[in-house]
């Protein structure tokens, strides 16, 4: 079974890697290959070294200067067994995902029938998983602010402690499901009664410890959990976990190899008491399985329920507001799942946002926060948000082939797929802007009320062109590089797929910044036309033609677009891996 | 004539999936389209139906070109594809009233409960694709071609996934609606099922049609008059699998 894992994983990474280099021979592949391997090299290479070259002027500093990083290193590998104990008594109760049970359709289909045992399937599973975790090593090996010989060392100690971890949390979900009857179930549980009773042990030391040289600072209390972990009971208890953290921090190349053959000792225990657990193998493979095929299934929005949304389709009429219909219906039966991803990201911008402005604007209260955090949420939407939401043709790509069978105009069906999003992120950022202009004179009390005003309502009477705009042309993107555009849900992996996108990206916002400029230079005149009788409410009318001159290009280029869409073969649609 | 195909030929880099593919189909006619796996049915079907640009050639529906005239073809025709895409978070109902609205359809409400009784599909309509099975999910593609009037159908493998009590169902809808004057092109591995419903036959092979008439008229041709007189023997012999 072993050389038959073996040739699973080298024959599998081996296609992968040969598919991933043909692709190279196009054009579109290899472009968005350098510009993926360039991001890399800039986000991960060029940051390290700069971390590097801080860390070296840490190291130049006068001694003591940073006592408390110091006290922090030196305790590093306490701490870190500490947090894997924690770690591994929690498991028992919130058990982790390790993946490691969940059998792909091919592997269930092939291997399951198959005349090999339990502990095989175990053993391909891990083998099988050593592609991501070395990945996984390297990336924090390569992040990590070391270099030469300690980011090898690190990445080899990184890997054995990925490894040890998904064994552990396999075997704890393999504990968990063992056995039906009262005597295997004791046994199966009597880990977690050990690692309770070894976290109680560790606890109570250190609390004595702290208890008898009271703490005054951070060095005092890293002196103690050093103390505990190394010395009496609580060092038994912990050897195992030291073990696994002593290769992250050893010093020299000798204490490093000693460290990793104890850390391998570790991790030799803890395969053999997943092996020996295996007699709940196929209950546990299955619930793992179910949850793959349901995650798989959420990905697909095919888990999403059939509730009312309240939006209802006329049978007469232009065919857009058909599609306005669809993808309305789409986004609220898909609003559990993606409204919290979104939510998410929003909120992780908006609070970087109101940080810097409360720093920078001296902001105070909480009407000034929420006047912020507004204008964050409008400025979000109009950039980024029709970037985020692509229930338009983007995400319609794989319905092509019926959507090419339907009687409708090319320009109806882009007008009509773009309808929906954009007028959902015009209407949230109208509410930010409504929101922002309530809460502004909290927040900026030296601006006149008129002047606030006047700025809110331009603000809201550009934001359609804002996010029409962009919508016409990433659906033009759509149209004129459809291998470029990720299908529905699905997410393409690789370099080259992640230099595609930021061509994508790079290309939609200045493409859309273009389109603006006639509408900023008509709004312009407007203005200065009007400033002279009117100041500066003449912004206002100045917002509206400029809004009013891009939604007319929008139209102008959505008709333009028909052709391309006529055109636009299936085929041209890429399938991702 | 509801469909017309003339010289019909599509290109894949450099690859020729149909060539030279002429025919034509009557109302009231039902055609059967038979070939081996890579023959170029699906193709030919696709392009009929509007999905892929014909490479050369010319295809009229009604009188209608598909490339020229699409939105009148297209309103004319209903193409049953063998993969069932539908759209993940629309019911089934709401498929059909999406149909509807696209195509203009003034008596929905009558034909849709019509139609979601002949395709057994009651009970079913507030479901969406994934609460289906596969099966299901090609009756709601079928569902949605025949809500409306259309006058040239296309069927691509529409028996895949049926149970037999569908199988059945399916051939009689067929079969009623080339009565009721629809021109009709059914591609399909299932030999008996093209013999018993098909008035006549296409049959291609490496993308170029290589037979074409009745099932009698093809097995009284000189080359294959020693094939044998059932579809299957003369399909082997014509694709040159005897």
């Amino acid at each position: 079974m072993i050389s038959a894992s073996l040739y699973i994983v080298t024959c599998s990474a081996k296609n992968r890697v040969r598919r991933r280099v043909a692709r190279l021979r196009e054009p579109r592949y290899l472009v968005g290959a350098i510009v993926g391997a360039a991001y890399i090299y800039f986000s991960f290479f060029a940051r390290a070294r700069g971390q590097r070259a801080a860390a070296a002027r840490r190291r130049n500093a006068p001694p003591g200067a940073d006592a408390a990083s110091a006290a922090l290193v030196a305790a590093g590998p306490a701490l870190v067994s500490m947090g894997f104990l924690m770690l591994a008594t929690i498991a028992w109760v919130l058990p982790f995902d390790s993946g490691l049970l969940e059998f792909s359709e091919a592997e269930t289909n092939l291997l399951f029938p198959a005349p090999v045992t339990r502990r095989q399937l175990l053993l391909h599973r891990l083998m099988r998983s050593q592609g991501g975790i070395l990945f996984g090593s390297i990336i924090v090996a390569i992040a990590s602010p070391v270099g030469g010989w300690m980011r090898f060392r690190l990445s080899i100690a990184t890997w054995l402690l990925f490894v040890t971890m998904r064994v552990y949390f396999t075997a704890v979900t393999l504990s968990r499901n063992a056995g039906r009857t009262g005597a295997a179930r004791t046994v199966a549980w009597l880990p977690f009664g050990a690692f309770i009773a070894a976290t109680g042990v560790v606890m109570t030391a250190l609390v004595r410890a702290w208890r008898m040289m009271p703490v005054q600072n951070l060095p005092d209390a890293l002196s103690g959990v050093g103390d505990v972990a190394l010395h009496g009971v609580s060092s038994v208890v912990l050897w195992p976990f030291l073990a696994l953290a002593r290769p992250l921090f050893a010093p020299t190349l000798t204490s490093f190899a000693v460290d990793v053959g104890a850390a391998f000792v570790v991790l030799g225990i803890t395969i053999a008491w997943m092996l020996r657990r295996d007699e709940a193998f196929q209950e546990s493979a299955a619930v793992a399985s179910a949850r793959r095929a349901e995650k798989a299934q959420a990905r697909r929005g095919t888990s999403v329920r059939a509730r009312a949304t309240g939006l209802s389709l006329s049978l007469t009429g232009r065919p857009e507001p058909a599609f306005f219909w669809k993808n309305g219906v789409q986004t609220l039966r898909l609003a559990g799942i993606s409204a919290i991803r979104i939510g998410m990201a929003v909120l992780g911008v908006c609070g970087a946002a109101v940080s810097v402005a409360v720093n920078t604007f001296h902001l105070r209260g909480a009407a000034a926060a929420g006047c912020a955090v507004a204008m964050a949420v409008a400025t979000f939407t109009a950039i980024l948000g029709p970037q985020i939401v692509r229930t338009d043709l983007r995400s319609d790509l794989v319905h092509l082939e019926l959507l090419k069978t339907w009687p409708v105009r090319a320009g109806a069906v882009i007008r009509g797929e773009m309808a929906w999003p954009a007028l959902m992120l015009t209407a949230i950022g109208w509410m930010a802007i409504a929101l922002a202009a309530a809460l502004s004179p909290a927040a900026f009390p030296r601006i006149a009320p008129a002047t606030r005003m006047t700025i809110a309502a331009s603000m809201a009477l550009l934001m359609p062109a804002f996010v029409f705009v962009q919508y016409l042309v990433q659906n033009a993107a759509a149209l004129a590089f459809p291998a470029w555009v990720p299908q529905g849900n699905q997410r393409p992996r690789g370099v080259d797929a992640i230099g595609q996108r930021l061509i994508m990206l790079t290309g939609v916002l200045l493409l859309a910044a273009v389109l603006m400029i006639p509408g900023a230079v008509g709004g312009g005149a407007i203005f200065l036309a009007l400033s002279r009788w009117t100041g500066v409410v003449g912004v206002v009318p100045a917002a509206l033609v400029c809004t009013a001159i891009v939604l007319l290009e929008v139209l102008v280029g959505s008709e333009l677009l028909g052709p391309l869409y006529e055109r636009l073969d299936i085929l041209a649609v890429e399938r991702t891996e | 004539m509801a469909l017309t195909v003339e010289n019909l030929r599509r290109v894949y880099d450099g690859f020729v999936a149909v060539d030279d593919l002429s025919f034509a189909v009557a109302p009231g006619e039902i055609v059967g389209l038979i070939g081996p796996n890579g023959a170029g049915k699906t193709t030919s079907l696709r392009a009929l139906a509007g999905i892929l640009r014909p490479t050369a050639g010319r295809i009229q529906i009604d009188g209608h070109d598909i490339v020229a005239d699409a939105i009148e073809a297209k309103r004319r025709l209903a193409f049953m594809p063998d993969e069932p895409h539908l759209f993940e978070y629309l019911t089934v109902e709401e498929h059909l009233r999406l149909v509807a609205r696209l195509y203009t359809v003034d008596d929905f409400d009558v034909r849709a409960r019509a139609l979601v009784e002949e395709l057994e599909l009651t009970g079913k309509e507030k479901a969406l694709p994934g609460e289906l099975s596969r099966g299901m999910r090609q009756k709601v593609v079928i569902a949605c071609g025949l809500v409306r009037n259309a006058t040239t159908l296309l069927f691509d493998e529409p028996l895949t996934g049926l149970d037999p009590i569908g199988i059945r169902r399916m051939r009689e809808t067929i079969v009623g609606r080339a009565r009721a004057g629809a021109a009709i092109l059914l591609s399909s591995h299932l030999l008996h099922l093209v013999e018993e419903v098909c008035s006549r036959v296409i049959i291609m092979a490496a993308g170029r049609k290589v037979a074409d008439g009745t099932c009698a008229e093809l097995a009284s041709r000189a080359d294959l008059a020693t094939a044998g007189s059932n579809l299957e023997q003369i399909f082997m012999r014509v694709t040159g699998h005897d």
